[in-house]
């Protein structure tokens, strides 16, 4: 899916084979969006899987290693609860461990139809850097039927960067995304 | 109150800030998520319409885009309705003054004459402490980045100036005929030494609290709390933070604005930093 979501980028949206890119325009920074919430989407979707009691064990594992290819080595997850100043960072892999391990008996992730993303900003090192914010909806249900509901607002980093490739001979530019650190905050909502 | 009811109203009906979407059961949920100012970064398009009801980005040409009849309706909707105060004819000066058809104003990412203050958990020296930290965004030859500007931290202030006398502390000018040999009288009680320094010195307590770090003294522990400080607008400051409550009036809201001019202004920035008190 990412080898087709990127060819599709590169002959859809840029055959371009200039570096100079300073600016980012706004039909291409709406392009980048898409390509951004297109991972932002495969995100939510493994995060249901990892989360759901019907995943078996050996499917969720494998699901955990494709939901941290989706970020940058080092990313972690900070999460803040109501009723708490204290925020805890777990490394991606770790948080994804935990949510596998949850211990209801049935859970449901399902995530509200509406994101926010952040303008473009350039760092030093030449990558640029945004913030998408979405928001999730938590259920989980224990064997004597109590059940636990939350909505989280996630703020996650989407580092965007400039690469190049060689497709018969021809030095092709496209933008590459990975998502970076994720600040996961329960919400009263 | 009532004016902010009748805004949201308005807005309500014109579908500012609020998509109504109906979507199963999550309607009226999704209407408050729409509502929030979700990031910093929306804050700034909301200040400037720089973004439609729908939250898109505006560009230049596009209409509403700065369009100052409408952020002189949806401005209001920015201000923390439910904790904090405001002066009424501050507030109606200052969006007076920001939407003023002649001459607006409008929020700049990297204009300065802005910063953040994050107040951390820390350990210091095996107990608990807070600590603020402030951040200013720092231009580079590419990109911007967060810098560390300056850091408050109550047990290093504690050390500094107890005694606010200290008139008696001083080498005297003749010091130099003897070596400074009393130099061993000012470091035996080092509790006192700062008086020995020149005038209006100031302990930096950015460079204490890294050297602190570096020898394990000092633990990071975790975020607390962030704010941020704005001076773009000239005559007025305000400060933005975040809300996490129920109801629309939510997310990254003025929490305070104050009209100043320059005097009041080093003597606010000053009382932000915790400074020559």
């Amino acid at each position: 899916m990412k080898k087709i979501s990127i060819i599709i980028f590169l002959l859809g949206v840029f055959q371009i084979s200039t570096f100079a890119q300073d600016d980012i325009s706004p039909e291409r920074k709406l392009a980048i969006d898409s390509l951004a919430m297109e991972k932002i989407r495969d995100l939510e979707k493994y995060i249901a899987i990892i989360g759901s009691k019907e995943t078996p064990a050996s499917e969720a594992q494998r699901v955990i290693e494709r939901a941290t290819e989706l970020f940058m080595v080092d990313s972690e997850m900070g999460v803040s609860k109501l009723g708490s100043d204290k925020t805890t960072n777990y490394p991606v892999r770790e948080y994804f461990q935990r949510l596998m391990a949850l211990n209801y008996d049935k859970v449901t992730i399902s995530w509200f139809n509406i994101q926010y993303i952040s303008d473009l900003e350039k760092m030093p090192d030449g990558r640029w850097v945004g913030v998408i914010t979405i928001y999730q909806r938590f259920e989980g249900t224990t064997k004597e039927g109590l059940k636990y509901k939350d909505t989280t607002k996630k703020d996650i980093t989407v580092y965007v960067e400039r690469k190049q490739t060689q497709i018969s001979g021809r030095t092709i530019g496209f933008w590459d995304v990975l998502l970076g650190d994720v600040r996961v905050a329960e919400t009263k909502k | 109150m009532r004016k902010f009811l009748l805004s949201i109203l308005i807005l309500l009906n014109t579908g500012l800030f609020v998509r109504a979407q109906v979507i199963g059961e999550l309607l009226e949920d999704e209407s408050v998520l729409y509502a929030e100012t979700k990031q910093i970064n929306q804050f700034f398009k909301r200040f400037n319409s720089e973004e439609d009801k729908d939250g898109n980005r505006l560009y230049e040409g596009d209409p509403g885009f700065h369009d100052n009849n409408l952020r002189e309706v949806s401005l209001p909707m920015i201000f923390d309705r439910e904790t904090s105060y405001f002066n009424k004819n501050i507030e109606k000066k200052f969006i007076a003054d920001v939407t003023n058809k002649k001459n607006p104003v409008y929020l700049e990412f990297h204009g300065g004459e802005w910063f953040a203050e994050v107040v951390i958990y820390t350990l210091y020296y095996g107990r608990s402490a807070e600590a603020h930290l402030f951040l200013k965004l720092q231009e580079e030859e590419v990109g911007s980045k967060w810098v560390l500007s300056r850091v408050y931290f109550e047990p290093f202030n504690a050390l500094f100036f107890d005694n606010p006398s200290g008139v008696d502390k001083f080498l005297h000018p003749m010091s130099h005929e003897l070596d400074f040999m009393n130099l061993a009288k000012v470091f035996r009680d080092h509790s006192m030494v700062e008086y020995y320094a020149y005038d209006n010195y100031l302990p930096d307590y950015l460079s204490i609290f890294i050297y602190e770090m570096k020898m394990n003294h000092l633990k990071f522990e975790g975020v607390k709390k962030v704010k941020f400080h704005f001076f773009q607008v000239d005559q007025f400051y305000f400060m933005i933070e975040e809300y996490n409550r129920q109801g629309f009036n939510n997310g990254w809201l003025i929490s305070k604005l104050e009209e100043i001019d320059e005097d009041e202004k080093n003597n606010l920035l000053n009382t932000i930093y915790h400074e020559g008190n």
